[in-house]
């Protein structure tokens, strides 16, 4: 009897929540509103992939500044699946957050559910990877510009300021590769007495680094310091290098900061390489998230410093 | 009936390697570096995991079929052959754990395409996906790095002052083309790709001979994958992306038929070699990366566009 | 006479082929001229080059007095020349008047739109005027075959045709479509259309043809009005020499029983037996689709089985596999060449040795000199025509590639030889030859089972004659007992017996 009861009650709130569902589409809005009234901030975040240790790193850092501001947050994994993200994300607008931080598997795939959020009159903040339409309050990542400037910085130094570099691209027409090549050739150019001999691509790819670079090291028999825009390819320009024997004349820097990257470095093979701060990206995209909840101005970009890792 | 002299068959046959000889020439001009001994080595070296592949490929492709699976099999051929030489077993015990991996993954094609009756396309397909899938869960997505000196020999060591994977590479053609001319097997390659049908009428054991190619090419997939990691001190979960495409590039680049029956090795070494000369004069030249990839793409076309036209003279 | 066609010294070349070899051909207008002659003999050349497919290297072409070089076939429909291929060129999904007026329908509102009123009224004329009562409006697709060639005709009149080429128009008609055809290449005739028309049927050149020209090897053999040849002076003129008998039966001593099938059943026939004794040609005959191919597929391991038995030599096989019957001494001569027995971009040797390689190299090393020997021993033996062992296959003759099958066959010194319509589609010089052959290896003991659709090829050839109807064994005849009416009875009604 009492079995019976409970069935009929589950069953009674079985269908009241799908007629919940079934009016929240308009109530979106108001339902957003009204939370942001009554009870602690609400955000959600959006993560592309909690595989990748980089994202991990970046949702701890997002949840530490959340726990330290009283702000609840709610994070979502996509598993690298835009069509899951989607329904991740209409999920978190059904729920009414606040604001929502969106990692987005795809700069584009993403732009719906951006778009949709809009609707509800829910902000929107990217982190790390931007959206390519739909109204984004703030975006969050990295100043790969600053990085690259930094990498020149180190490397003109290290080979005693001046001297002939190469410089080994990531994927032509990707932000990362345009930003930091920007940033290093900003620093290079207005270096007299440093030489950039060759810039060429690599695809962000070990093996195309290590064909790639003993290509160049053919063509240029002289070669001072190689920057490359990721860590891969300068992985495998260093072991070009090597089996050249003219590893020793090179100085090596890098960026990501990748494990066999960082144990190269402990090595004294590669120089140095950049290191992108995730924990940090994650906390300025909370705290920003939050000062524009609070009725405060803030910027369409917020850069996320970088550091260098050195020996 | 009389028998004139044939322009057409002398191109037909000799065509790519007149337009290399005519290309390598005009590089020479541009750089003296280009036909500098130590960059002709470069060049071969960088030019062994495609031709490796693509041999296998050939093969494949002569029985109207495709591998879409090589590179993913050779990433996982990669990590689990890392992973065991981390372990502490013999390079040759792994050396042999490698290759029958690979030759496992074809086999696995090879059942699929002839008692699953999969289209080959769909089945690699598949197997592309899947054996990606196994090296990254196998690797933890992670590199795995710093293998013992005696295997990294495979890849950067010299006999005569010539690369190993040169060697390496020149016994593979060697024995592919003695497959192909002097046995059973390669005739029956043949047969089947010009008719499938008539080769089950003829009786030849067109299931066999058919997973026979594709173990072979999951075995060559996975010795490319040896020669990158050897060369890289490295064996990577996301190596080979794209590796199938090159491959079948330089399979059609050097005259094969994808409708099968119709190819060789010959041209499949050029097709490679042409491919990496590209790449090479791209990094000798200093040639902008947004141009490169026009230049590669035209070479090919263009490679694509004798074969066709000498075809239409027949 | 005023000449339709005038073509004179014609010289065509290809790669290691002269293809035409100073040819003349002249077609008074207004007439019915039969073009003749052996697969390869150079028709199918000579037409394309009246209708602007190829150029000819040497040579004068007039058409109705006027000098032409034509490029390309556009060029020829504008000079009145309008060709009809074997396999006819429709667009299926398109409607009859669609098909007639391709690419030239007329308009309407400025050419915008396609006036569809005005397309099907001229198609009706058209097809009125050939008296084919066929709806314009309709997908081709929905018309016979017979019908689909009828518009073809429309199509040419359309073009205001003076010269129609027809190649093999009949081939895939019945008797009573070909009656049609005929009435139709008639009234064309009245109107003054010159019809050149292609065909392998000596019975319908004398029926339809005022003249007719005979090709051999590229050249012009003669061209004569039809009523002064008869049809041994035609074929002689093809092949080149007389033929005597065309199926030369021999007397030989009839042997032990070698295979016994019993209850043989399979997808497509039911409970087939027969036996075969050495020496002894087994005909099997039927209609189209009577199960005869099946179940010789079945009997070779091709195609499953899943019933009877088969003894051979009083050893019964069990679930028979092609490779595995090669092995007992069997051997397959398929129906249909392209698709199941040749591989048309490998060599002569390649192809005549295919099923030998594995009996002769068990090591599965290639030694090309006993493969040489081999190949060169039965393309003489065969009297097969190919410049080399190495040409490809794809350039030689039906006859001649049909050869190359047999010879296969018998490098494989087979006690059963299976032959499936070995002489289907195949000129006559060569298929007496083949006849001969197979002659020749009864006497020597092999037992043969020989597929024809052909009755006086089976009744030529066979000691005795099993008929199918619908996938089971309606009649075994004698040879002596047998003929046409009561093969065609016992196919068509079945009646066992």
């Amino acid at each position: 009897m009492r079995r019976t009861l409970s069935i009929l009650v589950s069953l009674l709130l079985v269908v009241s929540g799908f007629a919940f569902a079934g009016g929240s589409q308009e109530a979106g809005e108001s339902a957003a509103q009204e939370a942001a009234e009554s009870g602690p901030m609400v955000i959600g975040l959006s993560v592309s992939t909690l595989n990748n240790p980089f994202f991990v790193t970046l949702r701890d850092g997002a949840q530490e500044t959340a726990d330290g501001l009283g702000v609840e947050l709610v994070v979502v994994d996509s598993q690298d699946d835009p069509a899951r993200e989607a329904s991740n994300i209409q999920d978190l607008i059904q729920q009414g957050v606040d604001a929502l931080l969106i990692n987005p598997t795809d700069s584009d795939a993403v732009v719906p559910s951006v778009q949709r959020a809009n609707q509800a009159g829910i902000p929107v903040f990217t982190v790390d990877r931007g959206a390519n339409g739909g109204e984004v309050v703030a975006h969050i990542a990295s100043d790969n510009v600053a990085g690259g400037e930094m990498a020149a910085n180190y490397l003109i130094d290290a080979i005693g300021g001046s001297g002939k570099v190469v410089e080994l691209q990531g994927i032509p027409g990707t932000s990362a590769a345009r930003d930091r090549g920007e940033g290093f050739n900003n620093v290079v150019n207005d270096t007299s007495g440093v030489e950039i001999v060759a810039a060429q691509t690599a695809n962000f790819n070990r093996t195309e680094g290590l064909n790639v670079f003993q290509n160049i090291l053919q063509a240029e028999p002289e070669i001072d310091g190689v920057f490359a825009h990721n860590d891969e390819m300068i992985l495998g320009a260093l072991q070009a290098a090597e089996a050249a024997g003219r590893a020793d004349q090179i100085v090596f820097v890098g960026f990501d900061a990748v494990d066999d990257a960082v144990a190269a470095v402990e090595d004294g093979r590669l120089a140095a390489t950049v290191a992108q701060q995730p924990s940090e990206i994650g906390s300025l995209g909370v705290s920003t998230a939050v000062t524009y909840l609070e009725g405060q101005d803030v910027d369409s970009y917020i850069p996320v410093p970088l550091s260098l890792v050195t020996q | 009936m009389t028998t004139t002299f044939d322009l057409g068959a002398l191109f037909r046959r000799f065509g790519l390697l007149i337009a290399i000889a005519v290309l390598v020439f005009g590089l020479a001009l541009l750089s003296p570096q280009f036909l500098a001994v130590q960059n002709v080595l470069n060049l071969l070296l960088q030019a062994t995991v495609n031709a490796i592949i693509a041999a296998g490929m050939t093969l494949v492709i002569l029985t109207a079929g495709i591998d879409l699976s090589v590179g993913s099999v050779l990433a996982l051929t990669a990590v689990i052959t890392a992973d065991v030489l981390q372990a502490g077993v013999p390079v040759v015990l792994a050396v042999v754990i490698g290759l029958g991996a690979g030759a496992v993954t074809g086999l696995v094609n090879g059942l699929l395409i002839t008692l699953g009756r999969i289209p080959p396309f769909i089945a690699t397909l598949g197997m592309m996906t899947l054996a990606r899938g196994l090296a990254l869960s196998y690797a933890q997505g992670r590199p795995i790095t710093g293998l013992p000196d005696r295997f990294l020999l495979v890849g950067t060591s010299s006999m005569l002052g010539i690369p190993t994977p040169i060697w390496i590479t020149a016994v593979v053609y060697g024995a592919g083309m003695f497959v192909l001319r002097r046995t059973v097997l390669g005739r029956y390659i043949y047969a089947i790709g010009n008719s499938s049908r008539a080769a089950r009428f003829t009786g030849i054991p067109v299931r066999s001979a058919t997973v026979a190619v594709y173990v072979i090419s999951g075995a060559l997939a996975a010795l490319a994958g040896m020669i990158l990691t050897a060369r890289l001190n490295s064996a990577q979960p996301i190596m080979g992306l794209q590796y199938e495409l090159n491959a079948i590039a330089a399979v059609v680049v050097g005259g094969a038929a994808l409708s099968g029956g119709e190819g060789g090795l010959g041209g499949t070494f050029l097709g490679a070699l042409l491919m990496a000369i590209i790449a090479n004069a791209i990094n000798i030249l200093n040639i902008s990366p947004f141009v490169a990839q026009v230049l590669q793409g035209s070479v090919i076309l263009a490679a694509l566009l004798l074969h066709g036209l000498s075809r239409r003279n027949q | 006479m005023q000449y339709s066609l005038k073509m004179q010294g014609i010289h065509k070349h290809f790669p290691g082929v002269h293809a035409l070899d100073d040819v003349s051909f002249d077609v008074e207008a207004g007439s019915v001229h039969a073009l003749v002659g052996e697969n390869g003999a150079g028709k199918s050349t000579l037409m394309k080059l009246i209708s602007g497919s190829l150029v000819p290297d040497e040579g004068s072409i007039e058409v109705f007095g006027e000098a032409v070089r034509f490029r390309s076939p556009a060029e020829a429909q504008h000079h009145g020349i309008s060709m009809i291929h074997q396999e006819l060129t429709v667009v299926p999904e398109r409607s009859v008047a669609s098909n007639i007026f391709l690419g030239r329908e007329p308009r309407a509102l400025g050419g915008l739109f396609i006036d569809y009123r005005a397309l099907n009224t001229q198609a009706k004329a058209l097809l009125d005027r050939l008296d084919v009562r066929v709806d314009p409006t309709v997908p081709i697709s929905e018309l016979s075959i017979a019908q689909q060639q009828m518009v073809e005709v429309a199509k040419a009149l359309s073009y205001n045709a003076r010269v129609i080429i027809m190649d093999e128009p009949t081939s895939s008609l019945t008797e009573r479509e070909t009656a049609t055809l005929f009435r139709i290449i008639r009234d064309l005739r009245a109107d003054g259309i010159t019809v050149i028309y292609i065909s392998h049927r000596l019975e319908e050149i004398f029926e339809i043809s005022d003249r007719v020209t005979v090709l051999r090897d590229g050249r012009t053999i003669r061209t004569d009005a039809t009523a002064d040849l008869d049809e041994d002076t035609i074929v002689s003129s093809m092949v080149g020499r007389t033929i005597d008998t065309i199926f030369p039966k021999r007397e030989v001593e009839i042997g032990e029983t070698i295979l016994h099938v019993d209850g043989l059943s399979g997808n497509g026939f039911r409970d087939v037996s027969f036996s075969l004794r050495k020496g002894e040609i087994l005909g099997i005959s039927g209609l189209v689709g009577a199960g005869r191919s099946e179940m010789v597929r079945g009997l070779m391991g091709i195609d499953p089985v899943d019933g009877g038995s088969i003894d051979l030599f009083g050893q019964p096989v069990t679930t028979p596999r092609v490779a595995g019957m090669m092995r007992r001494g069997f051997a397959f001569v398929p129906e249909d060449r392209k698709e199941e027995a040749l591989f048309l971009g490998m060599s002569v040797r390649d192809n005549l040795v295919v099923s030998l390689l594995s009996r002769l190299f068990r090591s599965g090393l290639i030694q090309y000199g006993r493969l040489g020997e081999v190949t060169a021993q039965y393309i003489d033996k065969l009297r097969i025509q190919t410049p080399s062992q190495g040409q490809l296959i794809r350039n030689l003759s039906g006859g001649n590639q049909q050869k190359v099958i047999i010879a296969r066959c018998l490098a494989l010194k087979p006690s059963v030889l299976i032959l499936d319509e070995p002489t289907r589609g195949i000129d006559v010089g060569a298929k007496a030859e083949i006849h001969t052959i197979i002659g020749d290896l009864a006497a020597q003991g092999v037992g043969i089972i020989m597929i024809s659709s052909e009755l006086p090829e089976i009744l030529g050839v066979s000691d005795r004659i099993v008929v199918m109807k619908e996938g089971r064994v309606a009649a075994q005849l004698d040879r002596t007992e047998a003929t046409q009416d009561l093969i065609m009875q016992k196919a068509a009604t079945g009646g066992g017996s």
